[in-house]
């Protein structure tokens, strides 16, 4: 067979193809290439250049095609694959059900959530209390966070709080770019658990010495302190202990395989913890808002307090409610004690059932 | 699949070799040899041991970076890993690009805040909102955004002809693009602080050192790092451009001496794939290393053809080639022109011939496919006899010589 001759012949619709490929590359779509590609003329072309430089490379053993010839045929068909099984993007349904269906069935029987919320408002509690007894710990929050940090707050807080209503988007704006990086972080880290660990445990212990140096009799500021924080508070700490509890989730992959291969249990704790970061991230960002635009502003105390126990009430029916493990996944092994007589009556009914129909 | 086949035939071959046709091949062969030998079933046979070696060697993953994708359409392609050196440009590329990104919406919002600002003060903290809210999702989300709306590629990823796929080869979801890039923290871990260099300067831990990420590429047959573990993704590369080789043949004597190979030489499938490797990489070996490779296989060919001995190597594995891909029909006969008249032929040597070329004294045919190196006779088409410049070379030759030459 001369291979030159069945070369030339091919060659044409290969070369069609990669102008195609280059034209998608480009701007997604075939149109350019010439008046015979526009719309679904070209997508019909393209896939059928495409199948048939499968069926070249599928047949190049058979036609005895040199070796180049292969390599050639490997990326176009690579090139080609790569245009034509593209990247799916998110729908709004699919980051609706993330948010709202996977996200508080993970959270609700999460192991690593529950250890990460106890690690965090353990400590965070535990500091308050320390920091807050001057009698029995007096170094402890000064310690933790430097007395000129503590000092500075402590100033912050002394005038009422009534701030510009002008700065608020720039105030929401900062948090929602420094707390929810310091989410994001303890995310990332988790897959090496110990930083995750260091970096929640961290915040809490800083937190809550903070918490309870102001909590101190005698601190200027303590209840101007205590009303700002109000209002954010059940959204931003919930959402910590989220994140390193989503970042945690994938490093307890990685090492727990649980009779997996461990590639496949890091792959398999990340697609679980995905939902849980994204609730994680949902949730800083709301806080940001309330920490921009409600907390520093002269609005009544009873307003913050009211968000407050609102936003509490939302995150504990989203958890409770929706996070309830289904009726589905309770069964889960599929050898079951039944008396005889449920079974026959399921059994007439699953008859009956299928006669109606 | 393709490994499996062969060593099938190889198997077959062996037992074949070892029961049919025992013979013991003296040792001294190259690759080359060893790869046609397996697949030429009616010459020479080779050394069942040898047999043995190249079957394991086959049987055996390649030692690269090739990854196999069967597609849905039962097509098995291969990809090419990225490793780390050209990940890292990409990487670096990126980091630039983010940066470019983010002074210009700031320089952009800060043109328009200041505009603004004659209308009303409200929009100088809005254009302060605005850029911290574009720096953080920059920072956080370029690669994310990139990979899940250009098909698995930011904009560094494709100055260096990367691209992420998922380890099956589908093309990257939007969510484990968001997942690897969100690790891409841990795997930048662990950082080195500004004073380990100016103990001057506070502890402020911020250069990335990528050791995490980098151990992680070592030890993965994929070459992920964590956060492609985590996301079940892998980076390959994606070449954009590159020509289609063929070979040309533009030395006239090749289809000549291709005229002369006997119509009931089958060429197996596995000598046809050395010969395309030999002629495809011939043009990057000097004449004599060409001499050098062809003998081996060319020497058994010679003696089953019943050439002549001093035949130039090279240019008999080239008019095989020919004759295997390029010759339009087996009965065409071949356009000799001035060659006409010149056999290779062993027989052939003593004839005289009636046309105008010139008659060595012997009186003999002065062969025009001779192995320069070899003959003494001054040809036609102006290849340099002798070789003074390479006495080793001279002396192997005249071993050649002592050895082929009672045979011929």
């Amino acid at each position: 067979m001369n291979v030159a001759k069945l070369l030339e012949k091919r060659r044409v619709d290969w070369t069609e193809l990669e102008r195609l490929c280059e034209a998608m590359e480009l701007r997604g779509r075939t149109d350019s290439v010439s008046v015979h590609h526009r719309g679904a003329a070209g997508v019909a072309r393209f896939s059928t250049l495409y199948r048939a430089a499968c069926a070249d490379l599928a047949l190049a053993d058979a036609y005895q095609l040199p070796p180049n010839t292969v390599t050639y045929l490997h990326r176009l068909v690579a090139r080609a694959h790569n245009q034509l099984y593209r990247t799916t993007s998110a729908s709004p349904s699919g980051w609706f059900r993330i948010l709202f269906e996977d996200a508080p069935q993970r959270i609700f029987n999460d192991g690593c959530v529950r250890v990460a919320t106890l690690v965090f408002f353990g400590l965070f509690a535990l500091s308050m209390v320390m920091g807050a007894s001057e009698d029995q710990f007096p170094e402890f929050a000064e310690r933790f966070c430097g007395s000129a940090m503590l000092e500075a707050t402590e100033e912050s807080f002394q005038k009422p709080l009534a701030a510009d209503p002008d700065s608020y988007t720039a105030r929401a704006a900062f948090y929602i770019q420094h707390n929810t990086g310091i989410g994001l972080q303890c995310f990332a880290y988790g897959i090496l658990l110990i930083p995750c660990l260091f970096t929640l445990a961290y915040n809490a212990v800083v937190l809550g010495a903070t918490f309870g140096y102001m909590s101190r009799e005698g601190v200027e500021g303590s209840e101007n302190f205590f009303e700002f924080v109000t209002a954010h508070g059940p959204f931003e700490l919930t959402a910590i202990a989220l994140s390193a509890g989503a970042g945690m989730r994938i490093g307890m992959g990685l090492f727990n395989t649980r009779g997996l291969s461990r590639v496949d249990s890091v792959r398999e704790a990340g697609r679980q913890a995905v939902p849980v970061m994204a609730a994680s991230a949902v949730m800083f960002i709301l806080a940001a808002f309330t920490e921009g635009f409600l907390s520093p502003s002269a609005a009544p105390y009873l307003v913050k307090v009211a968000w407050s126990i609102m936003s509490s009430g939302l995150i504990t029916l989203y958890f409770v409610i929706l996070g309830f493990p289904k009726q589905k996944s309770e069964g889960t092994s599929l050898v079951r004690t039944a008396r005889y007589a449920d079974l026959r009556e399921t059994r007439i009914a699953a008859v009956g059932g299928s006669d109606a129909t | 699949m393709g490994s499996l086949s062969f060593m099938r035939e190889s198997l077959a071959e062996v037992f074949g070799a070892r029961f049919l046709r025992p013979r013991i091949q003296v040792g001294g062969s190259s690759r080359l040899r060893h790869v046609a030998d397996a697949g030429d079933n009616g010459g020479v046979s080779g050394n069942p041991l040898f047999r043995l070696s190249i079957i394991c060697m086959a049987a055996v993953q390649p030692l690269d970076t090739t990854i196999g994708v069967v597609t849905p359409e039962n097509i098995a392609f291969e990809y090419q890993l990225a490793g780390p050196f050209r990940r890292l440009p990409a990487y670096l590329i990126d980091f630039a690009v983010r940066w470019v990104v983010i002074i210009g919406i700031g320089i952009a919002f800060l043109f328009f805040g200041g505009m603004m600002s004659f209308v009303s003060s409200f929009y100088g903290p809005l254009t302060e909102a605005v850029i911290v809210i574009a720096v953080f999702l920059i920072t956080w989300f370029y690669g994310t955004i990139g990979e899940a709306y250009f098909n698995g590629r930011t904009v560094g990823k494709w100055m260096c002809g990367i691209r992420v796929i998922e380890v099956d080869g589908r093309p990257v979801s939007p969510r484990s693009a968001l997942l690897r890039n969100l690790l891409r923290v841990a795997d930048m871990a662990p950082v080195a602080a500004f004073n380990t260099w100016d103990p001057d300067v506070p502890p402020i831990y911020m250069i990335p050192t990528g050791i995490v990420g980098l151990v992680s590429m070592m030890m993965t047959q994929r070459m992920q790092r964590l956060g492609d573990l985590a996301a079940g993704t892998m980076v390959v590369v994606d070449e954009r451009k590159w020509q289609l080789p063929i070979a040309k043949v533009d030395d006239a004597r090749v289809p000549a001496l291709a005229s002369y190979i006997p119509g009931d030489y089958l060429i197996t499938r596995k000598m046809a794939r050395t010969l395309a490797t030999y002629v495809e990489r011939r043009h990057f070996l000097t004449p004599p290393r060409r001499r050098e490779v062809a003998r081996n296989l060319a020497d058994p060919l010679i003696e089953r053809f019943s050439f002549r001995s001093d035949i130039d190597p090279d240019l008999l594995l080239y008019a095989l080639y020919y004759k295997t891909f390029l010759a339009d029909s087996l009965t065409d006969p071949a356009d000799l022109g001035p060659l006409a008249g010149y056999s290779p032929l062993a027989k052939d040597m003593g004839k005289p011939v009636g046309l105008a070329m010139p008659v060595a004294e012997q009186g003999g045919t002065p062969n025009q496919f001779a192995d320069p190196l070899q003959s003494s006779v001054p040809n036609l088409l102006g290849v340099p006899a002798g070789g003074s410049h390479a006495p080793s070379r001279i002396a192997a030759n005249k071993k050649a010589d002592e050895t082929t030459g009672g045979g011929g």
